[in-house]
């Protein structure tokens, strides 16, 4: 990685010298063709001097005309005869333009080359930083998990414990365990939608069944929490996209909204569908910590974690959000999220293409 | 006469660990409460009191860090052991400068973290025993006093000095055996436990503090003495 940053920053840098030298050489041949003009019109007035100290002399006029043709000798005076006068000009214009076109060019290749090169560094550097976030964000996220794990473990190990207690150890483990699974997957699915490697189906999906289904997974943790969960979906209702892609965001919109119930000690989450015109739209809301009106923006980047620490630190990795947006939008649907403020809990509206009948 | 039943209070956010945390110390005898959240970790301090904080970093409403902070501010001297999944040297040093005693980085082995609490406890029980015996709790030497109770003092000239509990430790420890020679590693040992702080560099800048505080002249020690190549001499007013 190194040895690229270096090789990068040399070509960069031979790029740049290569346009300062080309600049240069504009600059240069443009004042030696003025130099070359200026020595033509000195050598003309010379010529034109001589001339004249001819006529004086005596020396006739057709001798003097023969000696200089480029001049047109008249007794009253001695000029630069029309025609090598505009060859004179012609002459500087040609090279002018000719200094703005291959300049340009040359320049403007240079230039383009200089921001490519410059365009690329950054995206790298961006790229770097993403990576290197990523990994102390994914690192310190799982220590959480493997912490509680090892707890439980170690308690085990030290310990004699009663069946009922080594039960709901095992319980505890097994949870850790799932938490981990679902930060493996948001992973793994925010990598394939970060570089695109996401092909989605389309096809009517019943939403009712999917929000049951998802929302049956979700039970325990819920009731462990102190949270309930009241879904209403009409039967008949049925979105155009791809099953997986439909499944992924409603979990991950209602683990964010589990994560936003707990830290307050509890709370409710309704999801209800209904029919808009051409789509469908699900609205999951919650009474959990809410954000500010200001952080609606910030929501759904990645590892984007508004309330980290606050409960969203139990499965968070901050790509949920992302997965969702990324999802809605190759599904050809949309997502927005509102809240009045810390607090005062939020809801999040998805809609999808409907599927009609 | 039986051993005292030690008081002590768990802030972590994570309910898995928490659970775990406060079964282990509930096994090990101790009285345990648990709170959730940094700024209800303050606001408990209002009403309550403890022997020790076992605390996270990352909390909601208030980080660890701040949490620590706010309590030394107010006078809470109650001995911080933190927890935290960020064990790098500059979170170790954040959490000791906020005035934390002991940390620990996630995840942690259960009988390293029940050896440590237990450590903090024995060093806080043989401060506040000895602080408390025999009417030892002020130290007067040569015009200065320190109320090891309190963690403050007055020196020669007047100065009210706060004192963290730390530079308050090894006062103490010095003063038990004036006139003796107490090496750098008795000194960790019993003020810090075993490998909290990496080098013993760490006692030498609190002696500086020390005598800052309480030397007429800090360039010329007449009570915290250096013994080169081994550790510190304390003499009061008499033996100077």
């Amino acid at each position: 990685m190194k040895r690229t940053r270096v090789f990068q920053f040399t070509v960069l840098l031979l790029v740049i010298v290569a346009a300062v030298q080309v600049g240069y050489w504009l600059f240069d041949q443009h004042e030696r063709g003025a130099e070359k003009t200026a020595a033509l019109v000195r050598l003309y007035d010379q010529q034109g001097a001589a001339a004249q100290t001819l006529l004086a002399a005596g020396v006739p006029l057709e001798r003097i005309r023969a000696l200089f043709p480029d001049l047109s000798v008249s007794p009253a005076q001695m000029a630069l005869a029309p025609a090598p006068q505009a060859a004179l000009l012609h002459e500087q214009r040609q090279r002018l333009t000719q200094y703005l076109w291959e300049g340009g060019f040359f320049l403007s290749v240079l230039f383009g080359c200089i921001g490519v090169i410059f365009a690329a560094l950054r995206a790298e550097t961006r790229v770097l930083n993403e990576q290197e976030q990523f990994l102390a964000l994914v690192s310190h996220q799982f220590k959480t998990p493997l912490a509680s794990l090892q707890l439980s473990l170690e308690t085990m190990n030290l310990r004699q414990l009663p069946p009922e207690r080594l039960r709901a150890l095992m319980d505890r483990m097994l949870s850790d365990l799932t938490r981990m699974e679902t930060m493996v997957g948001q992973i793994l699915d925010s990598s394939r939608l970060s570089h695109g490697r996401m092909e989605l189906k389309r096809e009517p999906v019943p939403l009712e069944a999917t929000v049951n289904r998802v929302v049956s997974q979700y039970l325990e943790r819920a009731q462990t929490d102190h949270i309930s969960i009241h879904s209403q979906v009409a039967p008949q209702l049925q979105v155009l996209a791809d099953p997986m892609a439909v499944d992924a965001v409603v979990r991950n919109v209602l683990e964010n909204a589990l994560a936003a119930v707990a830290p307050v000690g509890g709370g409710k989450v309704t999801l209800t569908a209904r029919a808009l015109g051409g789509e469908i739209e699900l609205a999951v809301r919650d009474s959990g910590i809410g954000f500010r009106p200001a952080d609606q923006e910030q929501l759904f980047r990645k590892f984007s974690r508004l309330n980290a620490g606050a409960g969203s630190s139990y499965y968070g990795t901050g790509l949920g959000l992302f997965i969702v947006q990324r999802l809605m939008q190759l599904s050809g649907g949309r997502v927005s999220a509102t809240s009045e403020g810390l607090g005062r809990g939020a809801e999040f509206l998805l809609h999808w293409p409907a599927e009609q009948p | 006469m039986s051993d005292p039943v030690y008081h002590i209070l768990v802030v972590e956010d994570d309910p898995h660990l928490a659970a775990g945390v406060l079964e282990n110390l509930r096994a090990e005898g101790y009285e345990v409460d648990t709170v959730n959240d940094g700024r209800k970790a303050v606001e408990w301090f209002d009403t309550r009191s403890c022997d020790l904080i076992v605390l996270d970093v990352m909390l909601p409403g208030m980080d660890g860090f701040a949490v620590c902070s706010t309590l030394r501010g107010r006078g809470t001297t109650t001995p911080v052991l933190f927890l935290t999944a960020r064990g790098d040297a500059v979170d170790r040093i954040r959490g000791l400068e906020a005035g934390g005693d002991d940390y620990l980085a996630k995840p942690f082995h259960l009988e390293e973290f029940l050896l440590r609490v237990r450590a903090i406890l024995r060093r806080w029980d043989w401060y506040r025993s000895s602080a408390l015996a025999k009417g030892s709790d002020v130290l007067k030497f040569a015009g200065n006093e320190v109320d090891f109770r309190a963690f403050r003092g007055r020196s020669w000239n007047g100065e009210v000095q706060e004192l963290t509990e730390k530079e308050a430790m090894i006062l103490k420890v010095l003063a038990e055996k004036p006139g003796e020679i107490v090496s750098r590693e008795d000194l960790l040992e019993k003020v810090w436990g075993y490998d909290v702080f990496p080098s013993t560099r760490t006692v030498d800048n609190f002696i500086l503090r020390l005598r800052k505080r309480f030397e007429r002249d800090p360039a010329d020690p007449q009570h915290f003495l250096t013994v080169w190549g081994v550790g510190y001499r304390f003499l009061s007013g008499e033996q100077a």
